[in-house]
């Protein structure tokens, strides 16, 4: 490898170890979905008793 | 030079497919398949549908031949045969594994064979069962000498399923702890095979005299249990003696009502995942722990075992726990039923999962491994080169058969379609507990969300290991 190549380098060496993460996201988008429409959901009923 | 960076990858990060799209697109596409099908079952989904069976007799010859004494006792001596012919050569044949009949018929074209057809054609085990046919033969000699029938204790109901799911947890201990020696797809030792299989059978047949032929099969016998439980998936099956057409799907919505079956499809998808895992995202741990059991003294063997053991237990925890999660989430919904009846009552929609888990991670080794069963292991069973009963004993496995690519897009739609049957079938049970679809609808997102870490989780074990 040249010197420019090199400096060029990024350090994704161990980006293989952190692939996992990818698989994760969309375990985490529809779980934070289902927690943030509960939420409202119970939010709103509280509301509606309120008045 | 390029002017493009160079990313120096430590590890072999990339994979044998030549994917167009990052691996981990795919998770992100199942996912979304999911939810599109969440959403289309919660709008046009709204009685339930499965519950009933809709059996029918069918009709015409063929039924009633499959049915008939002279094929049952062939296919039972077949099975008594071929049982018998995997445990003399695992004992007196060849001790490599991939030269011997007994590791390929058993743990390959047995356990794997039986789930995908028992999918499409109903309880097809049942017929070949060696050691119902055994205990039927027993039975029936018993009756003949006595004059009457064997009296048999009353099975514990409380037991249900349960020796069949510890029952499959040792089968698969014994597979892929006990013989994890690495370099062939099955690595266990043949003698050790051959001897598990005559314990085994003696287990089941003293378990037979004690509780019944049919009384065991039905609950206790781990590959009956096993196998039958994918056969609920089939559109065949028999009741009162006579074959039938049925719904797809619906004879599993009654199948987990007995204790013990939740365990045993939760052991079904954990042993797959462990079997993945093991050499791939759960390697490193597993290398890390057994150095550490190595430092309190144990041999590297004992070390491997007891780490393996362990990752074992863990992986079904695991999957017991991210399904438990799901149904306490259900839980929360206004009406809903006690947890032990949720737990109970949705265990039945992992089947499809747990045959996409099958599938996906053993449908190349199954192709693999038949060609070698269908003729090197066929005419030299015992793997010593002293006899060519077909001819076939010199021909080999075409590994060109099947390209990385095509492994990879199986893997991904079984996943996706196994998935997408569960989340039907859960949606289904939840109209019985909820009458107002919008609860059903609800109480369902935890099932959504259990399904989506199911996929992402088991394409994540498939992508370290094709890697």
């Amino acid at each position: 490898m040249t010197a420019a190549a090199h400096i060029l380098a990024l350090p994704l060496a161990h980006i293989g170890h952190w692939l996992w993460v990818f698989y994760l996201i969309p375990v985490l988008i529809v779980v934070g979905g289902i927690i943030h429409t509960t939420r409202a959901d119970k939010r709103r009923k509280k509301d509606g008793r309120g008045h | 030079m390029s002017f493009l960076p160079y990313v120096p990858f430590a590890h072999a990060l990339v994979a044998k497919q030549d994917l167009p799209i990052p691996a981990w697109l795919f998770a992100w596409a199942a996912s979304i398949v999911l939810i599109v099908s969440f959403f289309a079952l919660s709008a046009a989904w709204r009685k339930p549908k499965f519950e009933d069976e809709r059996w029918r007799p069918a009709a015409g010859w063929l039924p009633t031949a499959l049915l008939s004494p002279a094929l049952q006792v062939l296919c039972g001596a077949l099975g008594v045969f071929l049982l018998g012919v995997a445990a003399y050569s695992g004992i007196h044949g060849t001790e490599a594994p991939d030269r011997n009949f007994a590791i390929t018929f058993l743990f390959v074209t047995a356990w794997l064979g039986f789930p995908f057809f028992s999918a499409f054609l109903g309880d097809i085990f049942r017929f070949f069962n060696p050691w119902r046919a055994i205990g039927r033969v027993a039975g029936g000699g018993f009756r003949l000498i006595a004059g009457q029938r064997a009296a048999h204790l009353r099975y514990p109901d409380r037991l249900g399923r349960w020796p069949a799911a510890v029952g499959l947890l040792a089968f698969v201990w014994l597979e892929v702890v006990y013989g994890s020696s690495g370099g062939v797809s099955v690595g266990l030792d043949p003698h050790a095979a051959g001897v598990a299989a005559l314990v085994y059978s003696a287990y089941t047949l003293a378990m037979m005299a004690l509780f019944g032929v049919e009384e065991w099969c039905r609950r206790g016998e781990t590959f009956a249990v096993f196998f039958g439980m994918f056969a609920q998936l089939a559109p065949f099956g028999v009741r009162d003696g006579r074959i039938g057409r049925r719904r797809p799907l619906a004879a599993a919505t009654h199948w987990a009502t007995v204790p013990g079956s939740a365990a045993v499809v939760l052991a079904s998808i954990a042993t797959t995942s462990f079997d993945g895992a093991q050499d791939g995202a759960l390697k490193a741990a597993i290398q890390n722990t057994m150095e550490a059991a190595e430092k309190i003294g144990l041999s590297p063997l004992d070390a491997l075992r007891w780490t393996d053991t362990a990752y074992l237990l863990v992986t079904f925890a695991g999957v017991a726990i991210i399904y438990a999660l799901g149904v306490r989430g259900m839980r929360s919904v206004p009406g809903a039923p006690p947890y032990k009846t949720l737990f109970r009552g949705f265990a039945h929609t992992l089947i499809p999962i747990a045959l996409a888990y099958l599938v996906a991670h053993y449908f190349s080794l199954f192709v693999y491994q038949e060609q070698a069963q269908f003729t090197y292991l066929l005419s030299d069973p015992l793997g010593t080169a002293t006899t060519d009963l077909f001819g076939t004993a010199e021909a080999g496995i075409d590994f060109k058969l099947l390209s990385p690519n095509l492994i990879w897009y199986v893997q991904v739609a079984s996943l996706v379609a196994g998935h997408v049957l569960g989340l039907t079938l859960a949606h289904d049970r939840a109209l019985v507990y909820w009458k107002d679809y919008r609860r059903a609808s609800r109480s369902q997102y935890w099932m959504l969300a259990v399904m989506v870490a199911f996929t992402c989780f088991g394409l994540y074990l498939l992508s370290v290991g094709n890697g």
